[in-house]
């Protein structure tokens, strides 16, 4: 049996493999998720000198020729600690990403380095920073060191473009990168609180050549509807609501050649029904190492 | 009995949703409070829930086909990974252990390429030297005009003494400092480090460049009669700072080598193994600038004897050497 198809697949990106050998899914947080938490924590930096700098004049202790400098000075010296500390302090989040809800992980699934955050943010001074300063203080006097300082920069945006994993140059060196954190939410098992059909006495039963068509996406899809059920609907959207469920029990009806037809007061309870039922079905045939991942199971897959 | 305890992955659920509730609890108190401030039990809690809950996952990826379940796992997992593996070090112990261990560690683990650094600002300031005595006009080449400052080939000899013997006290305090760090030398070590990883030779070019015009400045003082002057004006600075772009170049070379011959390691391993050394000789440098911009904003107006110049600018230099040379050192 053959499990995979043979071109060569390319690892997900949003796989983490930790050292309990247990692959988790961590999606890679995207460019402008991270370039908003960026700015996020330049606006924040920025307020700090601003602050300092304020202090600094009221105490007469800047000139004005120097005030640029002493500016970049302050920057310089508050966001250096601000990025490493913040990071090691909250398990890899700025004030920015705790914002954003995303967070650097270590690339290999191991923990979160202290080298690896010094690294990071150390090379995003000498990849956006330095030069970005350097490109605001420069003038047309020297275009070749303007030049070199935007090229910089550009390249520095581009590179995590390139690569699956979003990565910085940093990133690269320092073997990190970022994801979303992943919000855990428990929503009941449908299989377990299935509503009783209304006309008493009558059992909804399903033989094992009727769960046949449908694979493991179905049922999944199957249980989405289920799910957006629970929702406050309007009268029309209601309607509506009910005008899919009786199109979809017509075309299951019809799919697997059950008999009798549905009464609209128990379209939930069968839906539901044959939910817990194919869901038995399927995982059932899984753990015959029979693994049916959509209604062309058949096809693509013919049994032995 | 009804249906529902037929399926196994409903009974699999229902068994172990407390633990995987206590899991949730557990890692909400670790994610605010951190792991070091949780009790013994809690965080001994944590690690085996943990595990547990890796287990589940595992089995519930082959037994259920719910998905609510499989991506409640997902992400209760995950949480629980990244808050059981998370950095656990003070502090503290992270700035005493660069200073004392890591740091001296580094730079004399990788003493061949900053001996590199200096060879190319050596050679630079050798070969700025010689071709501004066999024809002064190389000095406009080497030097940019802002960076001379009107000392050019043209200028008095009285000009070039008042350059060297200023005590303008606005060239002094926080302002010159903050001036002085962001100044010519602080982009070009910056740069050095930065373009090293374009196979070694911007970082070469640039420090090799940089000794030119050294080289350069110094031949004319030394043709006016002023190359003591000129050598403690400089020196009471420019031994750390110059020493730091050669240190910010020996950097950029070790990143440029191991892209350029990685050995038995992929390209990536080995800018990535290569950069735990070059990023500590990075900080170095940078340590080296701010207090070569320290000593140029504070000292260097104010100290006007030139004997006194040479022995703070090499008194400081070699207390640098004997940091790298002996800090650090393991007994046997």
């Amino acid at each position: 049996m053959r499990l995979w198809p043979r071109r060569k697949v390319r690892p997900s990106p949003d796989v983490i493999l930790p050292p309990e050998g247990v692959p988790l899914t961590l999606r890679v947080a995207g460019i402008g998720v991270r370039l908003t938490a960026q700015i996020t924590d330049v606006l924040i930096t920025l307020t700090g000198m601003a602050c300092i700098l304020i202090l600094l004049a009221l105490l007469n202790l800047t000139r004005p020729q120097t005030l640029f400098a002493v500016a970049a000075l302050i920057f310089f010296l508050i966001r250096i600690p601000y990025y490493v500390v913040t990071e090691l302090v909250w398990n890899g989040q700025t004030l920015g990403k705790r914002l954003m809800k995303i967070k650097v992980v270590s690339h290999d699934g191991r923990s979160l380095g202290t080298h690896a955050i010094v690294l990071r943010n150390l090379m995003k001074e000498a990849e956006i920073f330095l030069p970005g300063t350097l490109l605001l203080t420069l003038d047309n006097a020297t275009p070749i060191a303007s030049l070199t300082a935007f090229g910089w920069v550009v390249m520095a945006f581009l590179i995590p473009l390139f690569n699956p994993y979003r990565q910085r140059f940093g990133d690269l060196l320092a073997g990190t990168h970022v994801i979303h954190l992943p919000q855990p939410v428990l929503l009941k098992d449908l299989a377990r609180d299935a509503p009783e059909p209304r006309e008493q006495g009558r059992k909804l039963t399903f033989l094992a050549h009727q769960l046949d068509h449908y694979g493991a996406f179905e049922l999944q899809t199957l249980e989405g509807l289920l799910r957006a059920d629970d929702r406050q609907l309007s009268p029309a959207a209601y309607a509506n609501h009910r005008k899919t469920l009786a199109t979809i029990i017509e075309k299951i009806r019809r799919k697997i050649g059950y008999g009798d037809p549905v009464p609209p007061e128990d379209h939930a309870a069968f839906l539901s029904a044959f939910y817990t039922a194919q869901r038995a079905h399927l995982e059932q045939r899984q753990l015959f190492g029979d693994r049916r991942a959509d209604k062309h199971h058949a096809e693509a897959d013919p049994p032995a | 009995m009804d249906q529902t305890h037929h399926l196994r992955s409903a009974r699999f659920r229902a068994e172990r949703e407390a633990d995987w509730q206590l899991l949730e609890q557990l890692v909400s108190l670790a994610e605010r409070r951190g792991l070091h401030r949780m009790e013994f039990a809690q965080a001994r809690d944590l690690a085996a829930s943990y595990r547990r809950a890796t287990t589940s996952l595992a089995i519930a990826r082959e037994i259920s086909l719910d998905r609510a379940l499989l991506e409640y796992l997902e992400a209760l997992t995950a949480r629980a990974y990244l808050s059981v593996y998370a950095p656990q070090e003070r502090l503290g112990g992270l700035v005493s252990r660069f200073f004392l261990t890591s740091a001296p560690q580094a730079m004399r683990r990788s003493w061949v390429f900053i001996v590199i650094g200096f060879a190319c600002m050596g050679l630079g300031a050798l070969t700025g030297y010689l071709l501004y005595l066999e024809n002064a006009a190389w000095y406009f080449v080497f030097l940019p005009p802002e960076l001379a400052g009107g000392r050019t080939p043209e200028a008095t000899t009285g000009f070039l003494r008042s350059v060297i013997y200023d005590s303008d006290p606005d060239s002094s305090g926080l302002g010159a400092f903050a001036t002085y760090l962001f100044s010519h030398n602080t982009r070009i070590a910056i740069f050095v480090f930065g373009l090293g990883v374009f196979l070694c030779a911007p970082a070469i070019l640039l420090t090799f460049y940089n000794g030119l015009s050294l080289g350069a400045i110094m031949a004319l003082h030394v043709d006016r009669g002023l190359g003591w002057d000129m050598g403690g004006w400089l020196s009471i600075h420019g031994v750390t700072e110059l020493s730091a772009i050669c240190i910010a170049c020996g950097g950029g070379v070790q990143l440029g080598a191991a892209l350029l011959f990685p050995g038995v390691r992929t390209r990536r391993d080995a800018l990535q193994h290569a950069g735990r050394d070059a990023v500590k000789l990075a900080l170095v440098a940078a340590l080296m600038l701010v207090v070569a911009a320290l000593l140029e904003g504070f000292l260097r107006q104010q100290v006007q004897d030139m004997s006194t110049r040479y022995t703070i600018g090499w008194g400081i230099g070699a207390l640098w050497l004997l940091w790298f040379v002996f800090a650090g050192r393991v007994r046997k």
